[in-house]
């Protein structure tokens, strides 16, 4: 990378945390597919003017961390700890999803869910290529 | 360093009123090297035009670039796709996270982000790029995640046979080795709906992560 790159890069990063008031380490636990809804809470004040972003893009539909980053155009931390802001004022929550197609912590999904995607994906796309299965 | 799984610690920011139907999201690797066609293949089957979105990497810099013997690690930045579709009528709200991630080996950690809990991983190859398909191969392999490889059939590149692109990759018989035209909504739908199924077959016939032995009817 040329001295250029890297300086605009650098300066980039510092941009960004300016955002965050230098902070950049979310304070809850986030990854990039937690998906997050509009909460009845409002976020404190002298909020960054992203955190108004992510609520109005929120309110419209769920939003998962991963959508929210690329359509601030922020880097993920940076919009976790924004998410945080808001989660710790009540302004997001995290829904629940069933319990019983959760996948598990470090395992893929069940058989069970597979075959729900399997079946599901057919039916939306009754033309797709059919592959057959090695092995 | 891979995030921790998600787990709202405090009960307080879990909704208690959350309407009925959150989705149950489901993710999807989509690997590959440079313009081996990962951003056509996400908006080809995507309801939103594909994201690009950023993240820090913090990587030790002797090994990606010429500054040798600079201990310290520093910041990059690495971009990848999303992309996202909802399956309205399954028996339980269901949205596939679509990732398209570059190939190099300089985001691994990131690929451990993504494949926590993923579905599987499609790696796409260019023919004439073959090598670039290494990488994301063996890492995929070696943490147990299903795979499959789709061959990008770019116009004006020789069609290889898949059976010469899976001796060509070393692949074993179990990988699917399918060929596709990421532009084609209907092709990219056939390479998710075979990983889906791929990934039956490994749940129904291995004991991902570490988890007991399930003790099936080949078994008695």
């Amino acid at each position: 990378m040329t001295t250029y790159g890297r300086a605009a890069e650098e300066s980039a990063f510092v941009r960004t945390y300016a955002v965050t008031r230098g902070r950049t380490k979310p304070r809850h636990l986030l990854a990039l597919e937690t998906v997050l809804e509009a909460g009845q809470g409002r976020p404190g004040p002298a909020q960054a003017e992203e955190c108004g972003e992510i609520l109005a893009l929120c309110r419209e539909r769920r939003r998962s961390v991963v959508e929210l980053a690329g359509r601030l155009g922020r880097p993920v931390t940076a919009v976790k700890v924004l998410v945080s802001d808001l989660l710790d004022a009540g302004a997001l929550v995290v829904p629940l999803t069933q319990s019983y197609a959760d996948t598990g912590a470090g395992s893929g999904p069940s058989v069970q869910l597979l075959a729900a995607v399997s079946a599901s994906l057919k039916r939306k796309w009754p033309d797709a290529v059919a592959y057959p299965q090695a092995g | 360093m891979p995030s921790p799984i998600p787990r709202p610690d405090d009960p307080s920011t879990v909704s208690p009123h959350s309407q009925a139907g959150a989705p149950t999201v489901l993710k999807i690797v989509i690997a590959g090297g440079f313009g081996a066609g990962k951003t056509t293949a996400v908006g080809a089957v995507s309801e939103i035009t594909p994201l690009s979105t950023e993240e820090y990497l913090t990587e030790a810099s002797a090994d990606v670039d010429s500054l040798a013997g600079l201990a310290s690690k520093r910041t990059t930045t690495v971009a990848f796709d999303f992309g996202r579709l909802s399956l309205p009528d399954a028996p339980v709200p269901l949205e596939l996270f679509l990732f398209g991630t570059p190939g190099q080996d300089r985001f691994v950690d990131l690929w451990y982000d993504l494949s926590r809990g993923a579905v599987g991983a499609v790696v796409l190859v260019d023919t004439r790029r073959l090598e670039s398909s290494f990488t994301p191969v063996s890492f995929f392999e070696d943490i147990g995640l299903p795979l499959v490889v789709a061959v990008n059939q770019f116009d004006g590149a020789h069609p290889y046979h898949p059976e010469q692109v899976r001796a060509a990759l070393e692949l074993p018989a179990a990988v699917p080795v399918v060929t596709c035209d990421a532009r084609d909504t209907n092709h990219v739908a056939g390479v998710l709906l075979a990983l889906v199924d791929h990934a039956v077959n490994c749940a129904a016939t291995t004991n991902r992560a570490g988890h007991a032995p399930s003790t099936t009817l080949q078994d008695v």
